[in-house]
């Protein structure tokens, strides 16, 4: 069991953090964090539109559209607000000017657009691609942007301004060369050649994104995220960097479908899939084994449990992690990985057969998992059972393996209470 | 009074490992002011001035981005021992803050 740590720190962590420490997808994980705030308030103006409750449901109904605007203006221009996000990121982290960096983004993602004319109403842009489907582009334009920002920088292509003039002009001067390079650039691919990047961009991550919704592409994060916090590593941090615009690409055709009414929905393998289904009172459901652990015999194990059960109920794990702990402990870290994958599968076949609504909606992840399930699924009540359901089989798969790191701690707490009255 | 800055992924968990820490503090009747952030909070906050860093042990793989700001800054850092990080960890992870500071 040790030689298996060992293998994982030395083969998988390497990798896989250098992977997310990479400075172009760590701008891309800090932008997109960025939104998170627009995405979770906007994407609960969905549960107000199509609410559980029959009865209120038929009440918002003639005011569907309005009740739905903050919600298109906020998750449906997703892709929008991370490619600020993302090129301020980035172009901090080559000590740049952030601001710049974000609003040329901003312009490149834009004017991968064609805008159009309506009647009555004047110029206009498609919002099709501005949410969560257009997140691919967003990103590789915004890299693109700060990119050209850089190279003309660190070649001193820019306008030099006498000493003396105050910042803030002297920085919007300095944007100056770089924009009419990122801006005819992009006119000259998109709207003189008439190559669509944004076609181009999505065709080229579409495999990706279709291979994530399935059962591997759920199993695999799965196994990712345990094996490194099996390790003492913050896996979801680790993995999300990579995948999470790939979720949100996902989640963004499910909260489409949700808002034109849809019965089920095109996909499962979503972030509050992980995140309520399976991430149960942190990673690795650890939910479960508190819920062992404040019953324990051993002081220790049972002030733990204690202390991590309110911070357990809202998801956050590392007392457990770290105190029992779960980290490096080879008997413990057995149930940590297997349970998961088992409860992971189980939650994908409920919902592939359609017994358990598919998440549509981004719940701040503090939030108790029945509860987060319930507002996740849009209102299923059946999202509370299976989280229920998967928290008894986790305390069903921990329960040996407790017993025996019980009985081991049992045994060296007795030594020690014989060593002290020997004393 | 010493001021610490405690760095973990999104600033929550290490809440826990703060209220340890004061807890702990006060027994020692040593002033202390400490506070939990994000990653990505971190370099902006740091600026703020601060005696020490912490660095939660699940995110050791990002402790040479948080080193580079810390000398920097000329901030003394330090990574948390996994024991130290929870709520029965308080005298061992203010064993590590004596040393440091």
């Amino acid at each position: 069991m040790n030689k298996f740590f060992e293998i994982i720190e030395k083969v998988l962590m390497p990798p896989m953090t250098k992977m997310a420490e990479q400075r172009h997808l760590r701008a891309i994980r800090d932008g997109i964090v960025s939104t998170m705030a627009l995405i979770i308030v906007g994407s609960f103006f969905l549960v107000i539109a199509f609410p559980p409750i029959p009865a209120l449901a038929e009440m918002v109904k003639p005011y569907l559209g309005q009740i739905l605007f903050p919600f298109r203006l906020t998750m449906g221009l997703m892709a929008l607000y991370a490619s600020y996000g993302i090129g301020n990121s980035l172009a901090k982290s080559y000590k740049l000017d952030g601001v710049s960096g974000g609003i040329l983004s901003l312009a490149a993602f834009l004017l991968t657009m064609v805008p159009q004319v309506m009647e009555g109403v004047g110029w206009v842009l498609p919002m099709g691609n501005l949410g969560g489907s257009g997140m691919f582009v967003a990103i590789i334009m915004s890299i693109f942007a700060v990119e050209v920002m850089r190279f003309l920088q660190t070649r001193k292509i820019m306008f030099k301004m006498p000493e003396g003039v105050p910042d803030s002009v002297a920085r919007s001067f300095e944007a100056l060369i770089p924009a009419a390079v990122i801006i005819t650039t992009i006119w000259i691919v998109r709207h003189l050649l008439g190559f669509n990047i944004q076609d181009f961009i999505m065709g080229v991550f579409k495999p990706l994104v279709a291979a994530s919704n399935s059962l591997g592409g759920a199993l695999i994060p799965i196994l990712l995220i345990t094996l490194l916090w099996a390790s003492g590593i913050h896996g979801v941090s680790v993995v999300g960097a990579v995948a999470r615009p790939i979720w949100l690409t996902l989640l963004d055709e499910n909260i489409n479908a949700a808002a034109n009414g849809a019965e089920v929905l095109p996909n499962i393998v979503v972030e509050p899939f992980f995140q309520w289904f399976v991430w149960i009172g942190g990673s690795g459901a650890t939910i479960a084994l508190v819920l062992w652990m404040i019953f324990s015999k051993s002081q220790y194990l049972r002030k733990l449990g204690r202390a991590g059960l309110i911070p357990g109920i809202c998801n956050i794990n590392e007392p457990i992690v770290f105190g029992v702990p779960i980290m490096l402990n080879p008997i413990l870290a057995i149930p940590f990985i297997v349970g998961p994958l088992i409860t992971g599968t189980i939650s994908y076949i409920a919902m592939s057969l359609n017994l358990v609504a598919r998440p549509s909606i981004l719940a701040p992840w503090t939030l108790p998992a029945p509860i987060g399930a319930y507002l996740a699924t849009g209102g299923d009540w059946r999202a509370i059972i299976l989280v229920l359901f998967n928290i008894a089989l986790m305390m069903f798969i921990y329960f040996p393996f407790f017993k025996m790191y019980e009985k081991k701690l049992l045994n060296e707490e007795k030594q020690q209470e014989e060593l002290a009255a020997a004393e | 009074m010493k001021k610490i800055l405690i760095v973990c992924s999104g600033g929550m968990s290490s809440a826990i490992v703060v209220k340890a820490l004061e807890k702990e503090a006060a027994k020692e009747n040593m002033e202390v002011k400490v506070k939990a952030v994000g990653t990505g909070q971190y370099e902006d906050e740091l600026r703020n001035g601060w005696d020490l860093v912490l660095v939660a042990p699940q995110v050791r793989h990002r402790m040479q981005v948080f080193e580079t700001t810390a000398k920097e800054l000329n901030v003394p850092i330090t990574l948390i021992s996994p024991q130290g990080y929870s709520p029965m960890g308080g005298a061992k992870l203010m064993k590590q803050v004596k040393e440091m500071l």
